[in-house]
């Protein structure tokens, strides 16, 4: 029976408790929040963080992290809008400075994890601080106005009634999906966040992995870095701050086990979502913002608490 | 009273498992006594439950005259008993003086506050050092001392805690034959004090030089004391093998096995960290080669070596008749090499994976490109390799979407053979494959090898189980300290020949 009920917490828990909270919120507010201008409202503001969670939740699959997509995210906004302002047409600007630039700022965190042989905590520590001041530096810590209109309305715009960002994350959720479950790259990942010395005696080279995990997180956290610059319209040299928190939290509340080797890409679209109805919901609640963050971090304890109460015995 | 040790008719259960039965063992003042068995013997059990770290399941300890059903470990500490294990157990991060006075740090009243009194520690302590002959100052901290070093502190704490008899397990294991002198000093010195000494080795020349006794245990049983001065290494030998292998091997006549070729060539190997030196044997198509010696004699160490897990200094290696360089399991999987390694929770299986991911496992990174990051798998055909080896092996789990971690030892054992005959692969490592496995699955296990050599494999076992391979091997490598001490083909081994050749 106790069985039973672990199996399928593990497996619709996080879904049950989106689905839940949705309820809860449509009962006290049922005419602000359950509209489909509102719920759109979340799917657009939650966006960016299923972006950066879907990132981490790679990071955290090897039983590591990645506290440095926050600064990432900055740093690949501020060079892509740069180099639009310079007068590079934005496709391209958005390929170099955000995705490429993304990847080569996680590459640099996988180098120095593997080189170091330092926890991905300390390395990425370091890295949130280092990026951050590079951003602050070629932005003279001032925002990057002037964006071209297309990049603007292409990246930040509506297809239909669907906004894009949520286009965008969804993209990136399918083809992690793709990596999870389809390709020898997703099960090894898996298999050397399990047990690394294991996955090492049965074939899997470790660092090489490792840097991949990295890069991605760096590109998940450059997609982010651009939509986020196209709804702003510019470039906030301290724009992500602290935002590292939120990617943590979509992760480990959709049910990606800090321990590694444990979790899915849905969990974290999920987790992502749990919080995006969170805070939207205490908003029209009008539950002042310094509250909100007491209950996303309690969430946070939760949700890593119930993951040990009730999940499948490891 | 002549003893300060008497352990009588000591039994120990773990959950029906025997470890120890009746076994008794007396130590006399001022005497070094000899503990002495196999891997596995129950010495280590038999000095927990001294050291008050298990409790006996019947049999009663007396120590100085006061008899103990069970002891407690600060009972046993009270009793003046010393255990210094193999692993020091030291924290680093401390002075030598403070790691000597653990636990009972003096303390002194300053202000009317109780503050450890530095001073008059580190002054004792060392004088406890000098005692023991280390040149050190006792505010050093133990990071950086050496594992000679550490020991003498050790032996100080000991002292310092006056100890009345003092457990040494295997305290030679790490030291150079300089350090291993000034030891034996040592003991030379505790012996004239009166200090009883337990001393465990499995180095029989250094056993018939510092020792006054011995006692041999085999399997858990009580096999008898002898003075020293009237034993040899061969008495020693037979002692801890026993009587009972009198046949010459366990393998019929007929089923010995001598290849033409050649599958594998190993010249000269050396580890960079020398933990295996100049090694140079082949391995034949169609028989099974055995490697024995003690733990840590680089028996384990060699397969890591040629399996690319561990780098390798000199020496070259052939591989079905191609001169190969193995730098990682990568590359070694890609070549056709499947390892089944000493543990399996550490080393071997995937918790976080269900049966079926666990046996494709390797092959899917046979068949990937680019350092086996790229390919794409194919659940449906994964799970069909699973259910074909879970018939052909005989893997008994109620469905292949169990997880790995819910099966018995032997089931595990036999997911991880799976995995490998899945990969191809065409020579086989078995270290140590029926540790803590129950008889029915051992021997489906060496049927599957044996028909793996059969059918052309290359077959390797370590083992430090003798009966398991004088039972499954044609040929068997004995090392000693990281080198090749001896080959001997199945017609000429026998415990006795083995041991003798791992120990001296």
């Amino acid at each position: 029976m106790m069985q039973k009920f672990n199996v399928i917490w593990s497996k619709y828990g996080t879904f049950g408790i989106l689905i839940l909270l949705t309820l809860v919120m449509g009962i006290l507010s049922p005419q602000y929040f359950l509209t489909t201008g509102n719920l759109t409202q979340v799917l657009l503001q939650s966006s960016v963080n299923i972006l950066l969670g879907l990132g981490e939740f790679f990071t955290i699959l090897i039983a590591g992290i990645d506290l440095s997509v926050g600064s990432i995210m900055a740093l690949t906004g501020m060079i892509a809008a740069k180099l639009m302002v310079a007068g590079m047409h934005w496709v391209l600007a958005i390929i170099i400075g955000g995705i490429f630039v993304g990847g080569l700022l996680g590459g640099i965190n996988g180098f120095l994890v593997n080189k170091t042989g330092l926890h991905p905590f300390i390395i990425t520590l370091g890295t949130l601080s280092i990026f951050r001041g590079l951003t602050l530096i070629i932005s003279d810590a001032k925002p990057v106005f002037g964006l071209p209109q297309a990049f603007k309305s292409s990246i930040a715009g509506w297809l239909g009634p669907v906004p894009i960002p949520v286009i965008i994350a969804l993209i990136v959720a399918l083809a992690f999906i793709f990596i999870t479950n389809k390709t020898k790259l997703g099960r090894n990942i898996y298999a050397l966040g399990g047990n690394s010395q294991a996955a090492w005696f049965s074939g899997i080279n470790i660092k090489r992995h490792t840097m991949i995990v990295f890069v991605i997180s760096g590109v998940a956290a450059g997609i982010a870095g651009i939509v986020m610059t196209a709804r702003l319209g510019a470039a906030e040299p301290l724009s992500g701050s602290g935002y590292e928190t939120q990617a943590i939290a979509a992760a480990i509340i959709g049910g990606t086990s800090f321990f590694g080797g444990k979790g899915k890409i849905i969990g974290v679209v999920m987790g992502g979502l749990i919080i995006g109805v969170i805070s939207n919901g205490l908003n029209i609640l009008s539950v002042p913002t310094y509250y909100q963050q007491i209950v996303m971090g309690a969430l946070i304890i939760l949700a890593v608490f119930l993951d040990r109460l009730f999940g499948v015995k490891r | 009273m002549d003893y300060i040790v008497e352990m009588k008719n000591i039994s120990k259960d773990f959950s029906g498992v025997k470890a120890l039965q009746d076994v008794s063992f007396q130590l006399k003042p001022g005497e070094v006594h000899i503990l002495l068995g196999e891997n596995g013997a129950g010495k280590s059990t038999l000095m927990k439950i001294l050291s008050g770290v298990y409790e006996p399941s019947s049999g009663s300890i007396v120590i100085n005259g006061t008899a103990f059903s069970k002891l407690s470990p600060k009972e046993s500490v009270d009793s003046g008993i010393s255990v210094i294990y193999q692993e020091l157990s030291m924290i680093d991060e401390l002075s030598i003086a403070e790691n000597i006075f653990v636990g009972k740090l003096p303390m002194i009243k300053k202000f009317g506050i109780p503050v450890v009194d530095f001073k008059n520690m580190e002054e004792i302590a060392q004088r406890m050092i000098e005692k023991v002959g280390l040149k050190r100052s006792s505010k050093d901290l133990v990071e950086r001392l050496s594992i000679s070093e550490k020991q003498q502190v050790e032996i100080a704490k000991a002292i310092a805690s006056r100890a009345k008899v003092i457990v040494m397990d295997e305290p030679t294991s790490s030291l150079t034959g300089e350090e291993t002198n000034k030891l034996f000093g040592i003991i030379r010195q505790l012996k004239y004090l009166g200090v009883g000494i337990i001393y465990i080795s499995h180095k029989l020349h250094e056993l018939l030089e510092i020792g006054d006794r011995v006692s041999v245990l085999k399997d858990g049983k009580y096999v008898g004391t002898k003075d020293i001065k009237d034993v040899t290494k061969e008495t020693l030998v037979t002692m801890m093998v026993g009587r009972a292998v009198n046949e010459r091997h366990l393998k019929p006549e007929d089923s010995i096995h001598t290849g033409e070729e050649t599958l594998l060539k190993v010249e000269g190997l050396t580890r960079k960290d020398r933990m295996v030196q100049d090694v140079s044997f082949e391995l034949k198509k169609g028989e099974i080669l055995g490697f024995s010696g003690l733990i840590g004699s680089g028996r384990t160490e060699l397969m890591n070596a040629i399996y690319g897990a561990a780098p390798i200094a000199e020496g070259r290696i052939e591989l079905f008749g191609q001169e190969v360089i193995i730098k990682s399991p990568y590359h070694a999987i890609k070549l056709g090499i499947g390892h089944v390694t000493e543990s399996r929770k550490e080393t071997g299986f995937l918790k976080n994976f269900e049966i079926w991911k666990n046996i494709s496992l390797s092959r899917l990174l046979k068949t990937s490109s680019l350092g086996g990051t790229w390919g794409l798998i194919n659940e449906k055909q994964e799970k069909k390799w699973a259910e074909e080896y879970k018939a052909s092996i005989n893997i008994k789990c109620a469905s292949i979407e169990q997880n790995i971690g819910e099966l018995s030892g032997g089931n595990q054992q036999k997911v991880l053979i799976g995995k490998w005959l899945a990969a191809g692969s065409k020579l086989m490592i078995f270290d140590e494959p029926t540790k803590g496995i129950d008889i029915g699955a051992r021997g489906e296990i060496y049927k599957i090898m044996r028909e793996l050599a059969e059918d052309g494999v290359g077959v390797m076992v370590v083992s430090s189980d003798l009966p398991e391979l004088l039972s499954v091997c044609d040929r068997i490598i004995v090392f000693r300290e990281g080198r090749m001490n001896g080959t001997l083909s199945i017609e000429e081994a026998t415990e006795e020949n083995i041991m003798l050749a791992a120990t001296s």
